[in-house]
């Protein structure tokens, strides 16, 4: 009971490379990736996104029938999750036993690419232009394939690893912001601490770069920020999955443990509440602020940035470190929890940190911080 | 660990849209299977489904103002459950403030037809799209988030607002992580539930072509035959429940009324296929074990079952030879009945609605009965509660819900006895 959580293993795909240690290094160096879709964004107030461009599916699942299950979210999600076993040396089987690791994710908005959307209604549009249902049914029902079912789940993702990597623990999948990120890594501390299980597998993907993510963002108002201040965040795809260890374990097996968790805060923000209101509650419920490294919220939200800011400085943190990783590999949504605590866990690794925090303020309704303490 | 009970109740569903009217009706065996009306489904492989009737979205949106511009049915269908249990547990809107919510919800919705006027220009996508992007009153696609933002905006829950999609799974999961919340003492009040529509175009034309529904259109109210020989598929439904859940001690404190105890939750993963349980029932088994062993129980403590049933050929084959694994001796001693017999697969919103009438059947003894089940099997020969609802003076029943991709929750309630 109340063991003390490690991470002991890092599986990141994003769009700065798939390597923490790598990419902390290009964040280090300034390395913008944003760049223009290949769609027409005119119509958009977003004029970025941020692409893993040299993710081949193919690569990594040479087996077509697989690949046709699988939206582009579930195959980065199988890629992180595989990276973070092998990262933390872990042997599903041998290490542990597929029983004995949780598994906790978030997955994000439309998983489904827009030539899929359209496909459906390409055979289902009546002389006056409304969807036909007599077609839909006679007709498009027909064409498209059974699998379809399978890349609307937003659970899906989240199964895919299970079955790749044989992990057979106890679940759940969150959806689909940045905070649902949160929740799945504190699901996966709390199974640890209260002893049910010695081992989690916590992540989530989401995948931002295709249009049918951008009319999603731009209707939802996700892009405002652009509009009125020309800049904000930028969509991206990728995934990040964590393993998470009881630290008497993880020292029992000589795991290389990047850092342990010694607080973290999630609260869930109102309609009319201030966001500067809400950050202030989470940071002033953290028992430990005196960190030296921080992994910022912000990106070019300008109300996130004006919010985080005042805190730092309320809070006397001005001193630490800071990284910014959204701002050069893009916004990853329901990815960007574990990535941005992921990233916050290497950097402590690399530069011998003694206390890191890492905000995950975003998008939707949760916010939340942990703190991680070098080990 | 901390006492967990459930103190209020709701539930909106295609045979009764409150607690009372649902529990009337599931216990007389009735079907809420038919036809589908809401919208024209007589060109699709499968046209029947089991519709939530005679609900209005605008009486919803009275008492959710914030609902306004939600065109997802499944949101309105949530509100009115959460609603219902709220009311039934006598909680004021400020009791809510720091409480957790955990919302189960599953497939999300887009609306096809929005795009339906640029078809002609699908030879150049990016173009045929462009002015539903700016189109910010009638959103191509609902957030599955929607239910828990506009429950949030209402009641507060700033303890944290949890939304689950582990597909058929998320119903009982929410409840099962609500529990351990509370029992944990991370909070004194939850409200747990999930909500589901799949009765919609592409809900129904996707799964039918899937192959997993009955395509009986002619005798809907027999379709679903859960453990029945002849068995030939599941039948969407579309539903939702809410518990309120709270410790013990806050419980008594406000002198509530209580229903019952949660005393137990497990969940698992097949890692088999997304399309299939795990034929050996692994996932189902390790999920009842931890769900006992949680709960502290022996399988002689188990005095019903409230199935997944769903009636596909699969899964009553590989539940019901999952229970006997996990009850031994037991399986055939206890009844065993299936909920969706009479509502359909509401998908996410299954298991907390089975969850609800779990709960009921703690709290009134009466158990449902499974309908349509006239030709039992080799393969399925337990006792299902076949003849029509029954007594009940048992202390404990386990529900099962197992998820599209391996995902498998179990729960166990218990009477209260004060």
């Amino acid at each position: 009971m109340f063991d003390d959580v490690v991470i002991t293993g890092i599986g990141l795909v994003t769009p700065l490379g798939y390597d923490p240690a790598v990419i902390v290094h290009q964040i280090e160096q300034g390395k913008v990736i944003a760049e223009e879709p290949a769609f027409d964004t005119s119509n958009f107030d977003c004029p970025y996104y941020a692409r893993v461009a040299d993710f081949d599916s193919e690569k990594y699942f040479p087996e077509n029938k697989t690949l046709r299950l699988m939206n582009r979210d579930s195959q980065m999600a199988v890629v992180a999750a595989h990276l973070a076993l092998k990262d933390a040396s872990i042997t599903v089987g041998q290490t542990y036993q597929p029983q004995q690791i949780a598994l906790y994710g978030a997955t994000g908005v439309a998983g489904l690419a827009l030539e899929e959307v359209t496909r459906l209604i390409k055979y289902s549009t009546g002389e006056d232009g409304a969807l036909d249902l007599e077609r839909f049914g006679d007709v498009t029902l027909k064409r498209v394939r059974p699998v379809l079912s399978f890349k609307l789940l937003a659970n899906m993702p989240i199964c895919f690893v299970s079955i790749f990597e044989n992990i057979q623990g106890e679940n759940a999948v969150y959806t689909p912001w940045e905070g649902h990120g949160v929740q799945a890594i504190v699901a996966g501390i709390r199974a640890i601490r209260r002893g049910r299980t010695p081992c989690a597998l916590v992540g989530g993907c989401d995948v931002k770069t295709h249009m049918f993510s951008f009319i999603n963002m731009q209707q939802l108002g996700l892009f405002d920020s652009w509009r009125r201040h020309g800049q904000g965040s930028v969509p991206a795809e990728g995934a990040g999955f964590l393993i998470l260890e009881g630290e008497r374990e993880a020292v029992n097996r000589g795991a290389k443990i990047y850092a342990r968790f010694c607080d973290y805060k999630i609260e869930s923000l109102n309609k009319q509440a201030n966001i500067y209101d809400i950050y202030s509650s989470i940071y002033s419920s953290l028992e430990k602020k005196d960190v030296d490294f921080v992994t910022a919220a912000s990106d070019g939200e300008a109300e996130i940035v004006e919010a985080e800011n005042k805190l730092f400085t309320q809070y006397g943190m001005e001193s630490a470190t800071f990284q910014h990783p959204k701002r050069y590999l893009g916004n990853l949504y329901a990815a960007a929890a574990v990535v941005q605590v992921g990233l916050t866990a290497e950097s402590m690794h690399r530069h011998n940190y003694q206390l890191g925090l890492t905000n995950c303020f975003g998008a939707g309704c949760e916010q939340g911080s942990f703190v991680l303490e070098k080990v | 660990m901390m006492r967990v009970v459930i103190t209020g109740l709701g539930i909106v569903s295609p045979i009764g849209n409150d607690c009372e009217s649902f529990w009337s009706q599931v216990t007389a065996g009735k079907s809420g299977i038919g036809l589908i009306s809401l919208f024209d489904a007589s060109h699709f492989p499968v046209k029947i489904g089991g519709e939530v009737k005679g609900f209005s979205l605008e009486k919803v949106k009275q008492y959710y103002p914030a609902a306004h511009h939600v065109r997802d049915r499944k949101v309105f269908l949530g509100l009115a459950a959460a609603w219902e249990a709220i009311q039934d547990a006598g909680l004021a809107t400020s009791e809510l403030q720091n409480a957790v919510l955990e919302v189960g919800v599953g497939l999300e919705e887009f609306c096809l037809g929005d795009l339906t006027p640029y078809a002609d220009t699908l030879g150049h996508p990016q173009a045929a799209v462009m002015s539903v992007a700016t189109d910010h009153s009638n959103l191509l696609q609902t957030p599955l988030d929607s239910t828990a933002r506009v429950l949030g905006d209402h009641y507060g829950f700033s303890g944290g607002r949890y939304v689950n999609c582990s597909a058929c799974a998320a119903g009982a999961q929410v409840i099962g992580e609500a529990w351990r919340l509370l029992q944990e003492g991370e909070t004194a009040i939850v409200l747990a539930g999930a909500a589901d529509s799949m009765l919609n175009p592409l809900g129904l034309g996707g799964f039918s072509i899937l192959r997993v529904l009955s395509d009986e259109n002619d005798q809907p109210q027999r379709a679903c035959r859960p453990f029945d020989a002849t068995r030939k598929g599941t039948v969407l439904g579309e539903g939702a429940a809410f518990l309120v859940m709270e410790t013990l001690e806050r419980a008594r404190a406000r002198g509530a009324h209580i229903y019952a105890e949660i005393l137990g939750y497990g969940s698992s993963l097949d890692a088999y296929r997304v399309s299939d349980p795990d034929p050996n029932g692994e996932g189902a088994i390790r999920s009842m074990a931890l769900a006992l062993r949680s709960a502290g129980l022996q399988a002689g403590d188990i005095d019903c079952v409230n199935a997944h049933g769903t009636g596909t050929p699969k899964n009553d084959e590989v539940e019901t030879r999952a229970i006997k694994e996990v009850l031994g001796q037991r399986a055939y001693e206890i009844p065993i009945h299936a909920v969706k017999s009479m509502t359909g697969h509401m998908i996410a919103a299954s298991g907390s609605v089975e969850a609800a009438a779990a709960v009921l059947t703690l709290s009134t003894g009466i158990i449902p009965p499974t309908i349509n089940l006239e030709n039992p099997n080799d393969q399925c020969d337990l006792d299902y509660v076949s003849e029509g609802a029954r007594g009940f003076n048992g202390n404990t029943v386990l529900s099962n819900s197992f998820g599209f991709g391996g995902q498998n929750a179990s729960l166990i309630f218990g009477r209260y006895d004060s």
